[in-house]
């Protein structure tokens, strides 16, 4: 084509573009952080983002769906029993499910996908090899009794509940066995193309991921709840959160995900922008590492708990962002206790200092990543600390760096957060209550483990809760876990997130939950 | 108008002595620089650095760096905080005019790092030549190779954050153009009679590179090094945008740019008026650089 005829054409197709700020009808556009996504390949993903995409994409044996968050109900599987010994589970599966590509969906594909998450043993693989399958035992464990229904047996006996949260988690997903193997490549079970492709049955099929700069999905019009209300959604990922507030203002993107507190409550005012807030699920705390015999001295941490004005940051700079929680279960999950009972309170701390032997107080080093909230936080700990005596020097550095350290138990006081893999109590009771082997060599290294906490009585019970059957029980025990890791633990637990978006007015129906797991797109209408 | 007293002293043509010579000629530079208006503003922006910096608690309550207030956080400017306060409430005046001290401290150290590695490394590398030179030269061509601002980063990174390493990050980084520089002028200069002179009576290398080449390298390298100062300031506050220079609380300019990126919007001095005074400071040093190398420069002269 001549040079100046192409101008034109190239002219001619950017004008409209310009002329239309808003998004199309038909597709919502959503600014959020997505450079974590390393996998879309449901047995190996485990970062925030990619089981957001995979929740939409894939369904899976168990759900908690959008109309009622807190309600267990089936998902690929319309009914299971649980056998009186309480390992064995045979579910049903619900007729006529059909792939994205139009093959149905059978028993075959469920324990397909079951045994490929332990075969392959990649991160996530770790929730259900805890119920005792290995890649040795899964094909005779793990089996499709007919076209429509599912039966496994676990070796380890554990709470029918936590099994069945289990299958909810981004390990329940139901992959196509026929399409995944078609594209086997040296054994991998479909690994590598199931990275970044669709084998599911999910609302939404995958179109495209291009990695740090979109995931695009469409709509699934056969899904078994009805199809999605918008045809296409693009997530964008947009780093900064000031270019987030920016794109919302101008119509670009439908919801902004990732705008600050001071930002939120800026768009908040703007006509046609609406806030939403949902609950987070990560535990923000900071690590006491029992090493270092002052931290060890149980005076010495109830003094620092005195001396946490975690009120007043929730009431400023992390206004609506966070809110105080110090148990180690977030609300919303089974077995929550909310009772904080620690606040600023110095003349309180410094007598126990002194009474501890350290009425002048000490030197410490903290340990933070060096990014919002996580610096304004560390240096409110600061001052406050600093009230009695206690001077606390920040090193911030990136977040890895602060995590290589703290595997290492080589900190002293460490902020960072935990997020828990699955919806059941079980899996931060399994980190914060839990370490049954205390040596520097332990295989397992959980939270515990890496504040040098040695608890081999509070392991026991960790598991007895883990095991009962009995769901009132259950929570009593979660309930007494929960009092001595608040008043005997290493950590000092301070706020649970709850995750404000910004949308235009005319966008409704976004649903998220305490986990991405239940993050739902298919509702959204505008 | 004819010079009169001391006037005359200092601009005759026939002076009496070295001393009135030098004198002289100082005072003729002196001269030229004053009447160039722009080297006289970086010149009082400098000095006006150095006075805050070392008035700094005079002109603002020590406590007030640190001291967080989280009710009276993102005030605008106002009469109690002249340039407003920030995410947690700090009074921004207070750290900025602290702030000084750190920007100061940083540039006169790296300044006293760079001087004696690049012309420890340029001189003798000039003068001896050779397999000397080769190595120096090749060492110098090795930290040339990499970006700058991207080494001092992989530095600040593997030392961890901090404002001496930080120091140590930007100095490993700012030398060779240094060296290059001493070794260029001593290779111009030790073929001359003088150096010639001082070898046939008997001087040590040592000697003549101390008494007759340095003091005729200094000043380019000090103007280079004057030149230098903005981009010193520039990287220092990169590190500590990035989290890499100054640890929380210090009042570093380029963190407190860093933590008021994400009220840019609405709370645009957090960020604007750290960032105001590490754009004002680095033009100072750049047009006081740009000046003194119009007096010294011979080409221009």
């Amino acid at each position: 084509m001549h040079p100046r005829r192409l101008l034109l054409a190239a002219l001619a197709l950017l004008l409209p573009v310009a002329a239309h700020a808003a998004t199309p009808a038909n597709t919502l556009v959503v600014a959020k952080q997505i450079d974590d996504i390393i996998t879309l390949d449901p047995a190996e993903a485990y970062e925030l983002s990619d089981e957001e995409v995979i929740t939409n994409v894939y369904d899976r044996l168990i759900r908690y769906e959008a109309e009622d968050l807190t309600k267990m109900v089936g998902g690929v599987a319309q009914s299971w029993v649980v056998s009186p010994d309480g390992k064995t589970f045979t579910f049903t599966l619900r007729p006529g499910q059909k792939f994205h590509d139009g093959s149905p969906l059978t028993a075959e594909d469920a324990a397909f996908s079951l045994q490929r998450v332990v075969i392959l043993n990649k991160t996530p693989a770790f929730l259900i090899t805890q119920l005792g399958w290995t890649p040795e035992n899964v094909g005779t464990l793990i089996q499709a009794v007919d076209a429509h229904t599912l039966r496994f047996t676990t070796p380890v006996r554990f709470a029918p509940s936590l099994v069945l949260n289990l299958m909810s988690s981004v390990v329940g997903s139901v992959v196509e066995k026929k399409l995944a193997m078609a594209h086997q490549a040296g054994g991998d079970l479909g690994n590598a193309w199931l990275k970044s492709h669709d084998a599911a049955s999910g609302p939404f099929v995958l179109i495209s991921w291009k990695p740090k700069e979109s995931v695009t999905m469409q709509a699934n019009p056969a899904y078994r709840l009805g199809p999605p209300g918008v045809g296409r959604i693009v997530i964008r990922n947009i780093v900064e959160s000031a270019s987030q507030r920016l794109l919302l203002e101008k119509g670009d993107v439908d919801i902004a995900r990732n705008l600050t507190p001071d930002q939120i409550a800026a768009v908040a005012k703007r006509k046609g922008i609406r806030i939403e807030e949902f609950p987070g699920s990560d535990t923000w705390y900071v690590g006491l590492n029992q090493k270092d015999p002052r931290l060890a001295n149980p005076l010495v941490r109830q003094a620092m708990r005195y001396l946490i004005d975690a009120q007043g940051m929730t009431g400023s700079f992390l206004k609506g962002s966070f809110k105080v929680h110090e148990t180690f279960l977030p609300d919303g999950f089974l077995g929550a206790l909310d009772d904080d009972p620690n606040h600023l309170d110095v003349a309180k701390a410094k007598a126990l200092l002194a009474q501890a032997g350290f009425p002048n107080g000490f030197e410490l080093r903290l340990d933070t990543p060096n990014t919002t909230p996580y610096t304004d936080i560390a240096q409110s700990v600061q001052q406050t600390m600093g009230l009695a005596g206690i001077k606390v020097a920040i090193v911030p550095a990136d977040l890895k760096q602060v995590l290589t350290l703290y595997r290492a138990r080589q900190h002293q006081m460490v902020l960072v957060n935990w997020g828990p893999d699955y919806l059941d109590p079980h899996t931060n009771a399994d980190t914060f209550a839990y370490n049954p082997d205390n040596s520097d060599k332990a295989a397992e290294k959980p939270l515990a483990w890496r504040n040098d906490w040695a608890i081999l009585q509070l392991s026991q019970e960790t598991l007895a809760a883990a095991q009962e059957p009995d769901t009132a029980k259950r929570v009593a025990m979660y309930h007494d876990l929960q009092k001595k890791v608040l008043e005997e633990g290493p950590f000092m637990i301070l706020f649970q997130p709850t995750f404000q978006i910004a949308e235009q007015a005319r966008v409704h129906g976004f649903i998220a939950g305490i986990t991405s797991d239940l993050t739902y797109y298919r509702k959204v209408t505008k | 108008m004819k010079p009169v007293g001391w006037q005359a002293w200092l601009l005759t043509e026939t002076p009496g002595g070295r001393a009135q010579a030098r004198a002289g000629r100082w005072y003729r530079n002196l001269r030229r620089f004053a009447r160039n208006p722009l080297a006289m503003s970086g010149l009082f922006v400098v000095l006006a650095l150095i006075a805050v910096a070392l008035a700094a608690p005079l002109l603002a309550p020590a406590r007030a760096v640190v001291l967080q207030a989280l009710p009276d956080r993102l005030l605008p400017p106002s009469l109690a905080h002249p340039f407003g306060t920030d995410e947690l409430g700090r009074d921004l005046y207070a750290r900025v005019v602290f702030g000084a001290r750190i920007t100061l401290s940083i540039v006169a150290m790296v300044a006293l790092i760079v001087l004696p590695i690049g012309l420890g490394i340029g001189l003798p590398a000039g003068y001896f030549g050779g397999w000397i030179d080769l190595v120096l030269m090749r060492l110098t061509d090795i930290f040339l190779a990499f970006p700058r601002l991207i080494l001092a980063l992989a530095f600040a990174a593997a030392l961890g954050p901090g404002i001496r390493n930080a120091v140590i990050a930007i100095a490993l980084t700012a030398w060779p153009p240094y060296a290059r520089l001493a070794r260029a002028e001593t290779l111009s200069l030790r073929a001359r009679e003088f150096v010639l002179a001082a070898e046939l009576q008997g001087a040590s290398a040592w000697r003549i590179l101390r008494t007759q080449i340095l003091p005729l390298c200094l000043p380019s390298v000090i103007i280079r090094l004057t030149l230098d100062m903005a981009g010193i300031i520039l990287t220092a506050a990169g590190l500590g945008f990035l989290g890499l220079g100054a640890q929380p609380p210090s009042p570093e300019w380029g963190a407190m740019v860093a933590s008021g990126r994400d009220v840019l919007l609405d709370q645009w001095w957090v960020a604007t008026i750290p960032g105001l005074a590490i754009f004002v400071v680095s033009l100072g040093f750049n047009l006081l650089g740009d000046g003194l190398r119009e007096i010294f420069d011979p080409r221009a002269a």
